[in-house]
């Protein structure tokens, strides 16, 4: 990150690639298509870019990249809400309704399985388990504290459970093998 | 259903690989290649809070030596003491938050709402405990005079704050706003506590005071108000 920041396009760009999975996929969480995704991390990169100056060396890098990314994400959300809220129609509406009372299936992805829970609860187990940061790491990328973390990853797993236990139930019911 | 197992399934799901296009790699890196500059990180932070509390002091000095440091002559020691070491540590943790606020991904000790609303008591409770005078004379008219120059002073302490912190890029505006709004309304606050004889309590205590969560809302509001615009751009 400091050759980075020295102007050195070889870093930049070793960088680019080493980073770039893993927010691609914290990205892809909220966007509807793949598409959307590669546009958002296009986005967060030219904001990283922008304001490269704000990482001081030394410091943990994941968590300053991934507050960027972040706000790209809940700018991205409100943009795309705005813009839902404009277009919808009552029909699509109660699609998405009758959608909603579905019985649970078995989570293969790791979109599907974190779907239950809540923005906040996602993002945190998502920086957790894919980007592989610390507790301390997510409190600073998140802006809050690690105390707030801990709550959310506890609830996260009390909701998991129950719909992880729910789909192992059906399963039983129904006789179905995996 | 054990944590054991959640872990295992959530590992597995990320196991699963999902790479970004090696086309679209090579775009990021081409888009920012014709602006890759040399650029100077941020000072360390405890640097950039010393200016701000620096700057804080002087633009509250400054205003104070402009319409005399009455209030100050007037003060005894101990009221001194307790009155100004209550606003220097508050504006330190202010200034300490305002800089986390403007650095992506930082460490912070409490949140802006948090600091606000610990300024507004310890200053009210301190103001409580050091004024006797329960007289009220003038109680609005001379409140609002007191008001308006507290916040006079905090809006110049904000700008000279903003230039220092230009550099800097706030993740989220609205708490950025609502920080650098309460580190100024405490130079607003320093100033009166200069300037200001009326020492009846309740003037003290609801007019001094109240520049703090005015200055804070004023900021959060300006803060918003840059985030909407940017979001709607």
């Amino acid at each position: 990150m400091a050759r980075y920041q020295a102007g050195d396009f070889v870093a930049a760009r070793a960088l680019i690639k080493r980073i770039s999975p893993a927010l691609h996929r914290f990205l892809h969480a909220q966007c509807k298509s793949v598409s959307d995704a590669d546009d958002l991390l296009q986005e967060a990169w030219l904001r990283i870019h922008r304001v490269r100056q704000t990482y001081r060396p030394g410091k943990a890098l994941l968590p300053w990249v991934y507050a960027i990314a972040r706000r790209v994400r809940i700018d991205h959300y409100r943009k795309s809400l705005r813009s839902t809220m404009r277009e919808q129609r009552w029909d699509e509406l109660s699609a998405t309704a009758a959608d909603s009372l579905t019985q649970p299936q078995p989570a293969d992805t790791l979109e599907e399985l974190l779907a239950p829970l809540s923005e906040s609860q996602r993002e945190v187990l998502e920086m957790l388990k894919v980007a592989g940061m610390s507790l301390e790491e997510v409190a600073q990328a998140t802006s809050s504290s690690v105390g707030s973390v801990k709550q959310k990853v506890h609830r996260a797993y009390r909701k998991l459970r129950q719909s992880m236990s729910l789909v192992e139930l059906r399963k039983g019911q129904t006789g179905v093998v995996p | 259903m054990r944590d054991a197992e959640i872990d295992e399934a959530l590992d597995r799901a990320v196991r699963e690989p999902r790479p970004a296009s090696p086309e679209l790699l090579k775009r990021i890196g081409e888009s920012i290649e014709p602006s890759l500059e040399p650029v100077r990180p941020l000072p360390p932070a405890w640097i950039l809070t010393a200016i701000l509390v620096l700057i804080s002091l002087a633009v509250a000095l400054a205003f104070a030596a402009r319409a005399g440091l009455h209030g100050f002559e007037a003060l005894d020691v101990p009221a001194r003491v307790a009155i100004f070491a209550a606003l220097a540590v508050l504006s330190c943790l202010a200034a300490e938050l305002l800089v986390a606020e403007w650095t992506p991904g930082s460490r912070r000790r409490s949140t802006p709402a948090g600091l606000l609303a610990m300024a507004s008591v310890v200053l009210g409770g301190v103001f409580a405990l050091l004024f006797r005078d329960h007289r009220v004379e003038h109680f609005v008219s001379s409140g609002i005079a007191c008001l308006l120059t507290g916040l006079a002073c905090a809006a110049a302490a904000a700008l000279l704050g903003l230039w220092v912190m230009r550099r800097g890029w706030a993740v989220n505006r609205v708490t950025a706003g609502l920080v650098a709004g309460t580190l100024s309304g405490l130079a607003g606050v320093t100033l009166l506590e200069l300037h200001c004889t009326n020492f009846e309590a309740l003037h003290v205590v609801v007019w001094h005071t109240l520049v703090v969560p005015v200055s804070a809302g004023a900021g959060a509001i300006f803060g918003w108000s840059v985030q909407r615009g940017r979001a709607l751009s």
